[in-house]
């Protein structure tokens, strides 16, 4: 029951326990297992719970049974009540560890293309063997009635499984903590010093200072760094959906990939006491840029994003909105608009609203319903006469707009 | 003298979950909406562990004014024990220790989603409304930006004209709850989607009233004894939902607002939608005077006027 005379506390308690059986158990093992074998999904919770915390999130994938909205509210939920204890140093595309390193627009670039890891030329067929072994190995325990551990094991050896780590990436790998240690100059510096892209200058501001979209209230115009922190937390799907619609044709612009990257980042902090500027740790982060011409400037112009954990899809749709953003004159597609894109790839209040539609509406549906009655007697729609009065459902248009 | 010695024992969460920043920050944005009635003031809006739109604008004021020896109603649809405002309650409960209740009249702070109780609120009352849509020209102008300048000009001629449009493809205002409204006589403000037989209980009220977005990150107050006015013609007044012949069908009551229930022959019951009145009524406690009298007259008089047809 919805809503009950009695008892609505003792049924929500009742529905939890109800969903959190069908998950099954939560458990350890289980977060470990996210969180190595998941780093992808990880990443994604991450960027868009904008907290990195690999162990965290892969706690908020197993608790919410891989519903990546409610992980990504758990993480943010979570994060709102971490004091802020020190800002980070700002990093650049030349100071990245980077693994992944590609360009569309030359063919080669100073530092060189740098594949990387990536599914794009793979052959998406489904690892059906996989399953095979797994069955003759389910089978083989069944004979020998061996312990449980050993089909954990057997899947894991079976030689299928193994991937050869490509040399170029274990050449310049930290032997201390397995993270490659090359870095390489950002495409942009060059395609500068040559006139194509207009020169740019850091902006001089204290890393504290940095308007932060958390904490701020946002106003339109927002700064750019409120743009930028709302497109590196955005909705993957949403971010997608609305750069599709500039790619496939609403768009001021044709973007060109012009550099994306998957790397990590140092995060250094100044020490508070001796000054010394020292690492806290490494996170996976990634950037992209997308570049078009520049109408009426001779020269070219640049799209950015960027985020937390490994997210190319995001990354080129986010840069490609970012660019059409810039270059919005206010009078185009939506999508062209920073407000319209900022509020409606927010993962937390989009996902938040549409479920609450769920919510009893009984009061407003009431209030609506009356309406409909009182014109219906005033009117009269069936009577024969009513062929020029817009029918309920028109009414029922304009007194519904209420969440 | 040892680290722990010097600081506190570590706790899960803040007294009242949101740290101090952020209610430092509710309450100046609660302090500015009061001293602007109908304005809506922007605030940065924490994430909250519950979703989006569930009332999160609502719980985050609650949250930033509860203190231990407050006592918290919460209500959804005019009831205690809807599954979201007994959530809610749970919630306020256990991040503050503060005392709950379903007695409008001894709420200090009572959060309400798309109803106002039928007894009358007092002076030292806040009624916390949770606020779907902040935005009233949203109907006329999508674009905030746009909107914002639409309100600091007091430009509303789109709003009356919308209002026109509906008389004349539809012979009465369509509007059903969020029924746009005047406060103050500035702005025109969004009271949430309470329905039109509680719009007018803001007029002249005794209590405080703040309305919260928390996805839309605004924030808007009605000021004890502030003058709210729901939009009509002259000579076309402004009309509540009609409750006329409708009874309770466990108190009796009549004239209040009522859910309606279907049956399975095609007719229909009716309830009191307030479920902190019905179980007064039930458990034959008096209750408090309430704001339409059981004749259905309301307590400020001529403020209602009967309907006329028009031409």
């Amino acid at each position: 029951m919805y809503v009950a005379a009695k008892g609505g506390e003792e049924a929500i308690q009742n529905s939890e326990a109800l969903y959190g059986a069908l998950n099954g158990a939560l458990t350890l093992d289980m977060v470990r297992a996210i969180q190595e074998g998941m780093p992808y999904l990880v990443d994604r919770v991450m960027g868009e719970g904008s907290l990195y915390a690999p162990e965290l999130a892969a706690l908020a994938l197993a608790q919410t049974g891989g519903d990546l909205y409610e992980a990504v509210l758990l993480l943010r939920a979570y994060r709102a009540t971490q004091p802020r204890i020190a800002y980070a140093h700002a990093t650049s595309a030349d100071k990245l560890f980077t693994v992944r390193r590609i360009s569309a627009a030359f063919k080669d670039i100073p530092g060189g293309q740098v594949l990387g890891p990536s599914l794009d030329y793979s052959h998406r067929l489904l690892r059906l063997d996989v399953l095979d072994e797994e069955r003759a190995a389910l089978n083989r325990e069944d004979a020998e009635t061996t312990s449980v551990g050993t089909r954990h094991a057997s899947s894991v050896s079976a030689p299928s499984a193994v991937q050869s780590i490509p040399s170029s990436v274990t050449n310049t790998t930290d032997a201390m903590n397995g993270v490659p240690t090359s870095t390489y100059p950002a495409l942009a510096d060059w395609q500068r010093a040559q006139g194509l892209l207009p020169p740019t200058e850091p902006e001089q501001i204290a890393p504290a200072d940095i308007p932060d979209v958390t904490t701020d209230t946002v106003m339109f115009p927002a700064p750019r760094a409120h743009r930028l922190q709302a497109l590196a937390r955005a909705d993957t799907g949403g971010v997608l959906a609305l750069g599709y619609s500039i790619m496939r044709g609403y768009g001021l612009i044709h973007p060109t990939v012009n550099e994306l990257r998957l790397g990590y980042s140092e995060v250094e902090l100044t020490h508070p006491v001796t000054g010394a500027v020292f690492s806290v740790g490494r996170v996976r982060v990634s950037q992209c840029e997308v570049i078009t011409p520049d109408a009426g400037k001779q020269g070219y112009m640049l799209g950015f994003a960027a985020t937390m954990g490994w997210n190319e899809v995001k990354l080129i749709a986010a840069s490609t909105l970012d660019m059409d953003m810039a270059a919005n004159d206010g009078d185009g597609h939506a999508a062209h608009s920073e407000e319209f894109v900022m509020y409606h790839t927010e993962p937390v209040e989009a996902s938040g609203f549409c479920i609450h539609f769920k919510l009893p509406h009984y009061v407003t549906f009431a209030s609506s319903l009356d309406n409909i009655r009182k014109m219906a007697a005033a009117v009269g729609w069936d009577d024969g006469k009513g062929a020029q009065t817009p029918g309920p459902s028109a009414a029922m248009d304009e007194a519904e707009q209420v969440g | 003298m040892t680290l722990s010695e010097l600081t506190n024992e570590r706790q899960g969460y803040s007294f009242g979950y949101l740290d101090a920043y952020a209610k430092r920050e509710l309450r100046r944005r609660a302090l500015k909406a009061i001293a602007i009635p109908g304005y809506q003031v922007p605030y940065a809006s924490r994430e909250l562990p519950i979703a989006r739109g569930w009332g999160t604008g609502g719980l985050q004021v609650t949250l930033a004014l509860v203190g231990p020896d407050s006592i918290v109603k919460v209500i959804d649809q005019g009831a205690d024990d809807s599954v979201n405002a007994a959530n809610l309650r749970r919630f306020i409960k256990r991040m503050s220790g503060a005392s709950t209740t379903t007695d409008t009249l001894r709420a200090t702070i009572l959060q309400s989603r798309h109803r106002i109780p039928e007894e009358i609120m007092q002076e030292g009352q806040v009624l916390v409304l949770q606020v779907p849509d902040p935005e009233p020209l949203r109907r006329v102008q999508p674009d905030i930006s746009k909107a914002a300048q639409l309100h600091a000009d007091a430009d509303y001629g789109q709003m009356w004209l919308g209002l026109y449009e509906q008389l004349v493809r539809f012979k009465q205002y369509v509007q059903g709850a969020d029924y746009p409204s005047l406060v103050h006589g500035r702005y025109i403000m969004n009271p949430s989607p309470i329905p039109r037989w509680d719009t007018p209980k803001l007029h002249q009220a005794a209590h405080l009233t703040l309305l919260s977005a928390g996805r839309e990150k605004r924030m808007y107050a009605v000021p004890p004894y502030t003058n709210v006015q729901p939009l009509e013609f002259d000579d076309v007044p402004f009309q509540i939902e009609d409750q006329t012949g409708r009874v309770c069908k466990t108190t009796g009551a009549a004239n209040k607002f009522m859910n309606e229930l279907p049956q399975d022959d095609g007719s229909a019951t009716f309830e009191l939608s307030d479920s902190g009145y019905a179980e007064k009524l039930k458990n034959d406690l008096a209750p408090g005077a309430t704001y339409f009298d059981e004749q259905g007259n309301f307590y400020h008089d001529g403020y209602l006027k009967p309907p006329v047809r028009p031409a």
